[in-house]
């Protein structure tokens, strides 16, 4: 059996939920791991914990304070993701080799767009694509329409370029979290095939997780960071 | 007398409807259990299943998966519950990811998982406990 990590989750700080009732809900649900992202202009506390990996979501409003904050946090999180959504802050999250995650590249429902060329430097830099299945799950109609077409079309440029892409519920309380199974199905419906959602769950996780698609030298890697035992590093 | 004779013509009535086995739809029977914020009653989650298969496949889709709620189960200890929904054979996966799409029911936030599938209602029950 896979193991499913879920790597875009916002706790207490910045949602009214505390970190541990998402994790207790979590692993009823058969996840082997969350990393909590909270944005980094919210202010987190510290949470010891042998299930939940430490990361960082930056909101960056312009390049240079992008590049600024990606130099700051670098090497002290496990998953470093930028909250994409803007042409131009998708275009230098994906060329910056610290960054393990560009989490929602059409925004939060729908904005930027990828591209063969961002595709082509996400499958370089070793930059996970994220898909937000959020998105689908809390809008209706034609708006879910637009999420869904995006997706599909970010699926095949990933698929094309090989590039790294995981599955996340991007959740902000219990309500918002789906089992593994659910985040499958739910991939189905912009075209992912069951084995690509599997390994978008469990594979590529792990991988950002363990910097797989970094260079050695690039890569300041965290000591504390083991996959069997994971716990907080900073 | 009469009550007897009335079931006797109820059977009678019974038998003749149903179709041979091998004509019969195959069915999956899904035990799901939701985490909610409130209580939720049957007919508000039944109306949010059937809103989001509708919505999620058209008029067409959601005639195909045949759905119907089996057994409605409120947890007595939180706002959560157990339940079962039977749906056609082959549409299990469209029906899981209609599940996953609800969000919310009479405003108050709802999540719905799939805990497991059987093909007889013996078997889902037993799943149920």
């Amino acid at each position: 059996m896979s193991k499913f990590f879920d790597l875009n989750v916002h706790a207490y700080p910045e949602t009214e939920v505390p970190a541990e009732e998402l994790l207790r809900a979590a692993k009823r649900y058969g996840y082997t791991g969350i990393a909590i992202t909270n944005h980094d202009d919210t202010e987190g506390s510290e949470l010891k914990s042998n299930f939940c990996f430490s990361g960082i979501e930056i909101r960056a409003n312009s390049v240079e304070n992008l590049k600024r904050r990606i130099k700051l946090y670098h090497g002290k999180v496990a998953v470093l993701a930028v909250h994409g959504g803007n042409d131009k802050i998708n275009r230098a999250a994906l060329e910056d080799h610290r960054v393990d995650v560009l989490a929602h590249p059409s925004g939060e429902k729908r904005g930027g767009a990828l591209n063969h060329v961002l595709a082509k430097l996400a499958a370089k830099n070793g930059v996970a694509i994220e898909f937000n299945l959020n998105a689908i799950i809390n809008s209706r109609k034609g708006e879910r329409a637009r999420v869904l077409l995006k997706m599909r079309s970010h699926l095949k440029l990933v698929r094309k370029y090989k590039a790294p892409m995981i599955l996340t519920s991007n959740a902000c309380s219990i309500y918002d979290l789906r089992a593994p199974r659910e985040m499958i199905a739910l991939a189905s419906l912009f075209g992912m095939e069951r084995e690509e959602a599997t390994s978008a769950l469990s594979d590529f996780p792990q991988g950002i997780l363990e910097k797989r698609w970094k260079k050695e030298n690039d890569v300041v890697v965290l000591k504390n960071v083991n996959l069997e035992s994971p716990r907080k590093s900073v | 007398m009469c009550k007897i004779q009335n079931r006797f013509l109820f059977s009678i009535f019974y038998f003749a409807v149903l179709i041979p086995p091998s004509l019969r739809d195959r069915r999956r029977y899904l035990v799901f259990e939701w985490i909610s914020e409130r209580v939720i009653d049957k007919w508000t989650l039944l109306s949010e299943i059937r809103d989001s298969i509708f919505s999620l496949y058209g008029d067409v889709g959601a005639s195909e998966s045949k759905i119907r709620l089996i057994e409605y189960a409120n947890a007595e200890d939180t706002d959560g519950g157990m339940g079962i929904l039977r749906c056609a054979h082959d549409k299990v996966e469209e029906v899981r990811a209609a599940l996953a799409c609800i969000h919310s029911a009479n405003e108050a936030r709802l999540s719905i998982r799939v805990i497991g599938i059987s093909g007889t209602i013996k078997g889902a029950t037993r799943l149920l406990r």
